[in-house]
């Protein structure tokens, strides 16, 4: 998906947050848990429509230390996974 | 120390307290649990719109027996509605055709677990009443038929301790399942006034140790335990061969009492709506469903925080322990058996000690290194 492509949760799974910024996303229609760090559940509590791949990129550049140069690529990967596991969607432009 | 989950992850819930049958060994009848009267409907679906709102993932709906309530499907209405995913204990007598077909319908079903302790009515009659073995069968079966995972669960105990190697066969090679659970009966509830003629013996805990191992290696491992005689010999087996290997004293989560994580992510409700630390603790009181907040009780209440500190006591603190070996990495046993045995949870529970065991059962240690069957 082009990193311009604006990003939701899927409203029907649940997203737990956990100590120390951590979070658990389960998804109760497949029984599948997906843990997600610090960064991971920074993303997706922003995943409400508005947000492309590139916007959270540029969110995570600056709020956290010391991110990557290819952050827009890991964020990419991180939200192919999302949507692959039925945890977020992409919206159509 | 488990770091504690911000809410409990699943919940296990005593749905009701009624039940149509009473089975001899059942845990909860005459226990803590046998409460006076069900809540009804309408405060359960508001605490499971509560646990939504909380994130919990699961619950487990026991009792008593579930399918006795005629508004089960509303109370999992209820629990699908709020993003959860359920499973249900049940003797399976009354699970029918409609219902195996409205839970498959749900989609979200992780299991319904069905009791099932001989392969014929005889043996699986002996503690659970006539009739019932036909039906339970049955229940296996519409399940199956409408896609619902079915899990079994095999009570051993005095009187099937000899019939486990037919009860495998007709339920993996039978009824076709992909594995089975067994526990044994054990000196809780209606148990404790029958334990003369249902409980295991220790002659009986040596023949279902060395029959579950030999039918779990027999059947690639489709024989679980999370309690019970083949849990157990896993467990020795591990602290003899680590007490072998002469491991070191204080090798964590050994030499404390630490066998029991549930309070670090669950939690349980007695049919009266009174929140209790687990289901085999019911006589410890938290709170109240739709009165107390699930949060402020999981996060504040001094009980709770007392159990989870039980994982740090030490063995070697206990009269019973003094001079055992196997301290480094013995975990105590159940605290919930530890209550009913002892009176305290905060006590080793006489049941699951290894050096006990060994003396009254006249085995050697070395009967659990590897290799070695469990034999008399």
């Amino acid at each position: 998906m082009p990193s311009a492509c604006r990003v939701v949760a899927n409203p029907s799974t649940v997203f737990r947050e956990e100590l120390d910024d951590w979070a658990l996303l389960f998804n109760p229609d497949t029984g599948a848990v997906y843990g997600l760090n610090p960064v991971g559940a920074f993303i997706r509590k922003r995943m409400d429509g508005s947000r492309s791949v590139r916007d959270f990129a540029d969110l995570v550049a600056e709020h956290f230390e010391d991110v990557p140069d290819e952050v827009e690529l890991e964020v990419s990967a991180f939200v192919e996974e999302l949507v692959g596991m039925g945890f977020a969607e992409y919206l159509e432009s | 120390m488990p770091r504690v989950m911000r809410t409990p992850r699943a919940i296990e819930i005593d749905i009701t307290n009624r039940c149509n049958l009473r089975c001899e060994y059942c845990y909860h009848f005459s226990s803590e649990g046998d409460v006076a009267a069900d809540l009804p409907t309408d405060e359960w679906l508001a605490f499971f719109d509560e646990l939504g709102r909380s994130s919990v993932m699961e619950v487990t709906l026991g009792g008593g027996e579930p399918f006795v309530r005629a508004d089960l499907p509303e109370l999992i209405e209820g629990i699908v509605r709020n993003r959860m995913r359920y499973s249900v204990l049940s003797n399976g007598t009354l699970i029918t055709e409609d219902m195996a077909a409205f839970l498959a319908g749900t989609r979200r079903c992780n299991h319904v677990q069905v009791s099932i302790d001989g392969a014929t009515p005889d043996v699986h009659e002996s503690c659970r009443g006539a009739g019932t073995f036909r039906k339970a069968v049955h229940a296996i079966e519409v399940l199956q038929a409408h896609g619902v995972p079915v899990a079994v669960r095999v009570t051993v105990h005095h009187r099937n301790v000899r019939d486990l190697p037919n009860i495998a066969r007709f339920l993996l090679d039978g009824l076709g399942l992909p594995s089975f659970s067994t526990n044994a009966a054990s000196y809780l509830g209606l148990c404790r006034d029958h334990a003369d003629g249902v409980a295991l013996t220790v002659e009986d805990r040596v023949l279902a140790m060395t029959t579950l191992e030999s039918l779990n290696e027999r059947y690639g491992g489709r024989i679980q335990a999370a309690a019970g005689p083949l849990a157990e010999a896993r467990m020795w087996r591990e602290m003899v061969r680590k007490t072998a290997e002469g491991g070191a004293a204080g090798d964590c989560p050994g030499g404390c009492l630490s066998s029991c994580g549930g309070v670090f992510s669950k939690l349980a409700v007695r049919a009266d709506g009174v929140y209790v630390p687990c289901t085999l603790l019911p006589g410890i009181a938290l709170g109240r469903i739709t009165v107390d907040g699930l949060e402020d009780v999981w996060n504040n209440h001094p009980e709770l925080e007392r159990l989870r500190t039980r994982q740090t006591l030490p063995l070697a603190g206990f009269d019973e322990c003094g001079g055992c070996d196997y301290i480094p990495h013995c975990r105590g046993g159940c605290p919930g058996l530890s209550y009913t045995l002892t009176g305290s949870p905060y006590r080793p529970s006489p049941d699951a000690c290894l050096r006990r065991f060994l003396a009254e059962s006249g085995l050697g240690a070395d009967t659990f290194l590897p290799g070695n069957g469990v034999t008399p």
